[in-house]
């Protein structure tokens, strides 16, 4: 069994916003209630979940991008929650993120050159002329011709611009990559490209991912494990084949059975309609899923499932499956 | 409703259509060519990716490219035997919102954020149906319970920004049913949901599809979505239609290149990572359009023809409701067919 280069415990964030005009009022939004999970030393792993579920504030976290108000993010044996500034500004260079629009994550008065050499002059990597031989042979390696340098990035299309934003993030040598949906906003012969360019640079550098997608395709063929989170918690971990196989949240049976599959003799499931999504902003009492939940149990009303961990990987909350 | 049109003879009929617009200064193509029909209560999904000209398509059926920069070129729109093409603006505006209907992607863009749901939905009944306020109210509440909003109403008098993204794709769904259209355009309409929420919406336009017996037009770049929901595909490149056949025949025999590759482009949800293949390089721009086939620079399968001279869209011999434009895969019959 490999090792995990990343153990994430009880991490949690609440935002608060206030709503309301006139009289506004102030709610809390549990964005993460207190997650964990590990990624194994080359493995990519797939955070999932419909909007608003948490993910991509989970892979923010992670990075400490979004500040967490409580939990332990341990990589390579140090809790980088409690680490200084100086030390964090250095693991920083092992922790990178590709973002899924890249039209808004790149300056557009900036040249690709330029976005490319600054992250290794910052973390004084090496002398200029080297990092320019470094973004060019990046610039190669994700499939983009040397003279992009020179160029703006409205001179490139999104799955162009996606390969730059691929590039920048593998500039200080990562070994984790957290990667927020970075194929949704590209067309599928496109996401295609951007997959197999991803899966390609995940072997030859044995790279980590931290992989969100809302697409569960995209998951099942890129990632090795994963969890399913469903307002503010994870519902359920495990190795992808056996998730996809038998899954044991109702949840993750009614994602994988709702998305659409590209063959007319498979009926994609028909959903009725049923009252409201809840939001994180007011997560129902008991279990969150009990309102949409095809085996609702009256314990699933009142009491929230503790987690029931199978073996290493294989994880779930739910009553159906209670110890 | 339609009496100006056997029953049997297709709600729908576009030929030859040509849409353009103005870029760099000269009219350029954005839909070249493009012939379909539309039976009742038939659903054909228009399928392809950015650019390839499946709204612009929906949008001149419609009427509603946008003027001044571009224009329906040539070809004819035969709904219910009438040619839309050259219909006074006037009697389109009576078919619009009557008897053909639009839901747009994004749901919130398209719903007047200052008006609530139900003065939205009832103002089509007023508009076109000559309704009182009351009466349109009743019918508006009575659709709302169709697209099966929660205690609708209570929410009658609420405003959009107060429904969820699926609630408000099922008020644009409401709105366009109100006078029970012969044909709906749906342009992405679960693009922007969720997974779950966007089964529910398939599920509910298949079902009020069919009850009210209404052809349907679903423009969608996800094929999974094609797969569960259209009777027949068209699917389009590069502002033309490359394939056109029966949903089961197509996803059974995808013939054209570009579809064959597009399919074993999507990772599959019910499958273990198998081999993916990519489309290499990208769509042309409308502006730089090649000679002969769009496709020719991104296909394996390409011969000295497909650069020179412009394919056509050809009858399988042995399927004749399957149509290719391919000079591999579907060469006209006889030669000289130019």
């Amino acid at each position: 069994m490999l090792e995990p280069v990343l153990t994430v415990t009880g991490l949690r964030k609440f935002f608060t916003v206030t709503r309301g005009f006139p009289r506004s009022r102030t709610v809390t939004v549990r964005a993460l209630d207190g997650i964990s999970f590990r990624v194994r030393d080359g493995e990519a792993f797939g955070l999932v979940g419909e909007s608003g579920c948490g993910k991509s504030t989970a892979g923010r976290a992670v990075l400490r991008l979004v500040e967490p108000d409580a939990g332990e993010i341990v990589f390579k044996g140090e809790n980088i929650i409690t680490v200084g500034k100086e030390r964090m500004r250095a693991l920083r260079r092992k922790l990178q993120i590709i973002f899924q629009d890249p039209y808004a994550s790149l300056n557009p008065r900036r040249m690709i050159g330029k976005a490319l050499i600054e992250p290794m002059r910052v973390h004084g990597m090496a002398e200029r002329a080297a990092c320019e031989e470094r973004a060019k042979a990046l610039l190669a390696e994700v499939g983009l011709p040397k003279n992009a340098m020179m160029r703006y990035p409205h001179e490139f299309s999104g799955g162009q611009r996606q390969r730059i934003g691929i590039a920048r993030s593998l500039t200080l040598e990562p070994e984790l990559l957290v990667a927020d949906e970075p194929v949704s906003a590209l067309d599928v012969s496109i996401q295609s490209q951007i997959l197999l360019l991803l899966q390609r640079l995940q072997e030859r550098r044995r790279l980590a991912f931290i992989f969100i997608s809302h697409d569960l395709g995209v998951v099942r063929y890129f990632c090795q494990s994963m969890a399913v989170m469903y307002l503010g918690r994870i519902v359920e971990t495990g190795p992808i084949p056996d998730i996809f196989k038998e899954p044991l949240h109702p949840y993750t049976r009614m994602l994988r059975d709702a998305s659409p599959v590209p063959d007319p003799q498979v009926k994609v499931a028909m959903l009725r309609i049923e009252g409201e999504v809840p939001s994180a902003v007011a997560p129902p009492p008991g279990c969150h899923f009990h309102t949409r939940c095809p085996h609702v149990m009256p314990i699933c009303r009142t009491v929230y499932p503790e987690w029931r961990q199978f073996d290493d990987a294989r994880g779930v909350a739910c009553h159906l499956h209670a110890n | 409703m339609a009496a100006d049109a056997p029953s049997d003879a297709p709600i729908l009929a576009v030929e030859n259509l040509v849409t353009a617009f103005r870029t760099g200064g000269g009219w350029h193509p954005a839909v070249r060519d493009v012939s379909f029909v539309v039976q009742r209560n038939e659903t054909l999904a228009i399928v392809g990716e950015s650019g390839c000209g499946k709204s612009v398509t929906a949008l001149s059926i419609m009427r509603l490219v946008p003027q001044g920069n571009g224009r329906i070129a040539s070809g004819h729109i035969r709904f219910a035997g009438r040619d839309l093409v050259d219909l006074p603006d006037e009697e389109m505006r009576k078919i619009r919102g009557d008897r053909i209907s639009m839901i747009f992607q994004e749901p919130m863009t398209s719903l007047n954020p200052v008006l609530t749901i139900g003065f939205q939905i009832a103002e089509a009944l007023h508009y076109h149906r000559d309704m009182g306020r009351a009466e349109a109210n009743a019918a508006a509440l009575e659709l709302l319970d169709q697209v099966k909003i929660p205690s609708a109403r209570q929410r009658f008098a609420d405003y959009p920004h107060q429904f969820s993204g699926g609630m408000r794709q099922r008020v644009m769904i409401a709105m366009a049913l109100a006078c029970r259209p012969e044909l709906l355009l749906a342009d992405e309409p679960t693009t922007a949901l969720d997974v779950t929420i966007q089964a529910q919406v398939l599920s509910l336009l298949a079902e009020l599809k069919s009850a009210y017996g209404m052809a349907m037009i679903f423009i969608t770049h996800n094929l999974g979505v094609v797969a569960s929901i259209a009777d027949r595909v068209a699917v389009m490149y590069a502002g033309e239609i490359v394939e056109l056949a029966p949903v089961n025949e197509l996803f059974a025999r995808p013939t054209h290149p570009y579809t064959e590759l597009l399919l074993r482009s999507i990772p599959r949800v019910d499958r273990d990572a198998s081999g993916l293949s990519a489309i290499a390089g990208q769509v042309p721009s409308i502006g730089a359009m090649p000679s002969g086939c769009r496709f020719a620079a991104r296909c394996p399968l390409r011969e000295a023809i497909c650069t020179t001279r412009d394919p056509f869209l050809v009858p399988l011999a042995d399927a004749p409701d399957h149509q290719v434009r391919c000079w591999v895969r579907s060469p006209p019959a006889e030669a000289g067919h130019a």
